[in-house]
């Protein structure tokens, strides 16, 4: 039989364990209670202060002290959370008195520890900060892909050539994380994307391409048209999808008229893509062959046909109605489907 | 009793005590490893997230549009707030695909009602074979709300006709009576957005029972005062906070909650969609989709990301709470059997060396041992072959161990997310941890023997689930 003196040594060890768990969870317990009463008392303060340097535009140098007398946690803290309610002068106004009181200079040793998640720290301050930094645009090819899309989130509002050039390399990036933060990015940058992406977009093919197109099409500048309409030949059936719907987003005639060239595409993504497009462009003149689609072999492509036809307008519709009496039951049913939308749900 | 027997009685009692406390301790000590696992896992992904900016993914037009499917039977009474907290998510793309399930109910006629509910024609892109459709509905002032009322034929059924009408790279799986928080879907896409090889993301499951909910969202927590809740707080924060965060860093989550997961709907399609004639048919599709990508290549991962929260309820009687535990291990018992080829096969990889052999040794197995060990105690006190303060020491110290565990877990949750606050809340959740031993983990020891037993006989019913609904509940 087991000896009860094994059992009771496994049991003191049990008991300790137990003991020492349940005194931290409540000595953890009660930390927080007295940190969170001394972070709210001090934030209080720092908050007051803050608001006085962010909204009145003079350096007051009693508020510098009090802010620089803080702790740095409760430092991070109000700086973070002012920097979320100020734009434009109010944030220069932040970084300024963020470099007065230490913590940029705190996040740019951090930007530089061999630690990425330190790195990522200092990369996350400067950039809620707004704090223009060669540091931060170095971390653009840190090694740690969190890193990488930290510093493309700070480089939105960075917009300049060597930052949108160093951008555009990354739409390349392996990482996803990276990519998405970087297409993000040039997004936010706004129209002064368009030249260098559209540069870009006229000499590169596959997954960059890709990820440019992405770009692209949200920003929808008519400089884009030429690439798109080179890449909507790429091999690469995603590249062709994307070029596709940046054709819908361009919209002027030749995008209409590859669009319509698209709708007989290999492929069913790209015939879809085409047909959305189209229906975006709202171009009447493709009604016709929209409605032919109406009849493709694969349902997304007969659905984006539908609805492209409903987007089209009066002719679109003409066509939807009459697809209801063909003897195609493929493209009954789906003109009937989408002449039944509401009118919310069949232009989402 | 003749000597004889008594001997071997004894001897059998003696081997058996020593099997039982040596599994007890393999099994906790695997929990430790899962316990310290749980917590590099649990600093690395603080460090990720702290004052990250989400509201960039929130904003970005570039973000996956996500489907929530939320299949719904007899839900009148709830589906109306959980449909409005549903479209109240804070995420931009977003789809929700609500399936009426057969209800019996005025389920699909309150939708109509209250979602200005138009028909359509009743047509779709059937990849997996499903019961009969019997209408569709699209809003005229949700333009992104789809209902669809088919015939009964269980979750699964459901779930698989609202994936035929998602249009969204991601699905959302639920169940329509969970309560998502409002940024937790910004929350579980992370590891999409991070790798390519993510093939579903879990998130946790919290116990609503005793916080308090307005609007289909839960505005204070509280640890339920009531046995049967309180305890299954505890074996929620257990189960979520070092089970499956602890199996992330060793690469072997195999369980994704069917009340919240988001999976990439191609490879969901691909695989077949959800099985039918399974009640584990959400671990079931998480280890197909793991077995096809080791089978055919492609994404495989499975990654829980610990902080985005839905709520569920939990049953409060022990007729409903048996019946969901032994539906549960049923559900175990039979994913296991039917993905067996993967037990112990070096082709699987880590899930088929490790997490499998855990699943059917641990998971699977631990009730029989439990009981074994139980009823040995009973019979060596009946026969005398141990005295009262020896059991009494054997059963502290079998469950000596879980216990210090669950503290550490409280610890966890109190290191990270600390949702509960005041003193009460922790002096109740540290009290429900005690309590759990005695009594409670004994019945779903039956429980879940009862599951085996079940199928071993091959049932493969639901049974039904009660619920008092999210009514708002007095602070105290």
């Amino acid at each position: 039989m087991i000896s009860k003196q094994l059992l009771n040594i496994v049991m003191l060890v049990e008991i300790g364990l137990l003991a020492l768990a349940v005194g931290v969870f409540f000595a953890h317990g009660f930390w927080l209670l007295l940190n969170q009463r001394r972070i709210r008392r001090l934030t209080d303060g720092a908050r007051e202060s803050l608001s006085h340097l962010v909204t009145r535009g003079t350096v007051n140098v009693e508020d510098i002290d009090a802010l620089r007398q803080l702790p740095n946690d409760v430092q991070v803290i109000a700086f973070l959370e002012m920097s979320r309610n100020v734009t434009g002068t109010g944030k220069e106004r932040l970084s300024f008195v963020a470099r007065q009181v230490g913590l940029v200079d705190r996040a740019e040793k951090l930007c530089a520890s061999r630690r990425w998640t330190r790195r990522l720290r200092g990369a996350r301050i400067l950039s809620r900060l707004g704090v223009v930094d060669p540091l931060v645009q170095q971390l653009l090819s840190d090694p740690h892909p969190a890193v990488r899309a930290q510093a493309a989130e700070w480089a939105a509002a960075q917009p300049s050539v060597p930052v949108i050039s160093a951008m555009l390399i990354l739409l390349a990036d392996p990482a996803t994380q990276a990519r998405f933060a970087v297409q993000d990015a040039l997004l936010r940058m706004g129209g002064i994307v368009a030249g260098p992406l559209a540069t870009f977009l006229e000499r590169h093919t596959g997954r960059a391409a890709e990820a440019g197109l992405r770009v692209a099409e949200s920003l929808a500048e008519p400089s884009f048209g030429p690439a798109a309409l080179r890449l909507s030949r790429a091999n690469d059936v995603g590249v062709r999808v994307a070029a596709a719907k940046l054709l819908g987003a361009v919209g002027d005639a030749a995008a209409a008229e590859r669009l319509m060239e698209l709708l007989d595409d290999a492929d069913s993504g790209v015939r879809a893509a085409a047909a959305h497009s189209l229906g975006r462009m709202q171009h009447w003149q493709a009604a016709s062959l929209l409605a032919l689609r109406l009849r493709d072999s694969a349902w997304k492509v007969r659905r984006a046909a539908g609805l492209a036809l409903r987007s089209v307008g009066a002719p679109g519709v003409l066509f939807l109605r009459r697809a209801i009496k063909e003897d195609d039951a493929f493209a009954s049913d789906m003109a009937q489907q989408v002449l039944d939308l509401p009118t919310a749900a069949a232009s989402g | 009793m003749s000597g004889f027997m008594q001997t071997a009685v004894s001897q059998i009692l003696v081997k058996g005590q020593f099997v039982v406390l040596l599994y007890f301790l393999a099994v906790n000590g695997w929990y430790l490893i899962l316990l310290v696992s749980s917590l590099l896992e649990l600093r690395r992904h603080m460090l990720l997230i702290t004052d990250e900016s989400r509201h960039l993914l929130l904003s970005s037009t570039l973000s996956p549009t996500i489907s929530i499917l939320a299949p719904a039977f007899n839900e009148e009474t709830t589906i109306d707030a959980s449909l409005r907290a549903l479209l109240a998510l804070q995420y931009p793309n977003l789809e929700i695909i609500v399936v009426s399930d057969g209800s019996k109910d005025r389920t699909v006629q309150v939708l109509i009602e209250r979602f200005d509910l138009v028909p359509v024609k009743t047509i779709y892109e059937q990849r997996i074979k499903t019961k009969p459709v019997r209408s569709l509905y699209r809003s005229s002032t949700y333009p992104s709300l789809v209902v669809v009322d088919k015939d009964n034929g269980g979750k699964a059924d459901a779930l698989n006709v609202g994936l035929s009408f998602a249009r969204g790279e991601l699905v959302c799986a639920m169940d329509a009576d969970t309560l998502i928080e409002a940024d937790g879907l910004q929350r579980m896409i992370r590891p999409f957005l991070y790798g390519t090889d993510v093939v579903a993301t879990g998130g946790t499951i919290r116990v609503v029972n005793g916080s308090e909910v307005k609007f289909g969202r839960v505005v204070r927590t509280a640890v339920p005062t009531r046995l049967l809740a309180g305890v299954q707080v505890v074996e929620y924060l257990r189960a979520f906070l070092f089970g499956r965060l602890g199996w992330n860093r060793l690469g072997g989550n195999i369980i994704i909650s069917g009340a919240f997961g988001l999976f990439q709907r191609e490879a969901v399609l691909s695989a077949g969609g959800y099985l039918h004639d399974t009640v584990g048919e959400d671990m079931e599709l998480v280890l197909r989709l793991k077995r096809l990508s080791y089978e055919r290549g492609g994404p495989g991962k499975i990654a829980f990301v610990p902080d985005p929260v839905a709520w569920t309820e939990v049953p409060e009687s022990t007729k409903v709470l048996g019946r969901q535990r032994d539906r549960w291990h049923r559900g175990l018992a039979d994913v296991l059997w039917r993905h067996r080829g993967m037990f112990l096969n070096p082709r699987y990889g880590v899930t088929g060396l490790v997490v499998f052999p855990y699943y059917a040794f641990v998971e699977l197995l631990a009730p029989v041992i439990e009981a074994v060990g139980l009823i040995a105690l009973a019979l060596g006190l009946a026969t005398g072959v141990v005295d009262w303060s020896f059991a009494g020491l054997f059963y502290l110290t079998a469950y000596g161990l879980g216990t210090a565990l669950t503290a550490f877990t409280l610890i966890l949750e109190d290191l990270s997310f600390h949702r509960y606050e005041t003193f009460r809340d922790r002096a109740l959740l540290f009290w429900w941890a005690l309590v759990e031993n005695i009594g409670y983990r004994q019945l779903t020891v039956y429980w879940r023997l009862r599951g085996l037993w079940k199928f071993m006989r091959g049932k493969k019913d639901w049974g039904s689930m009660e619920r008092k609904g999210f009514h708002p509940v007095p602070a105290g």
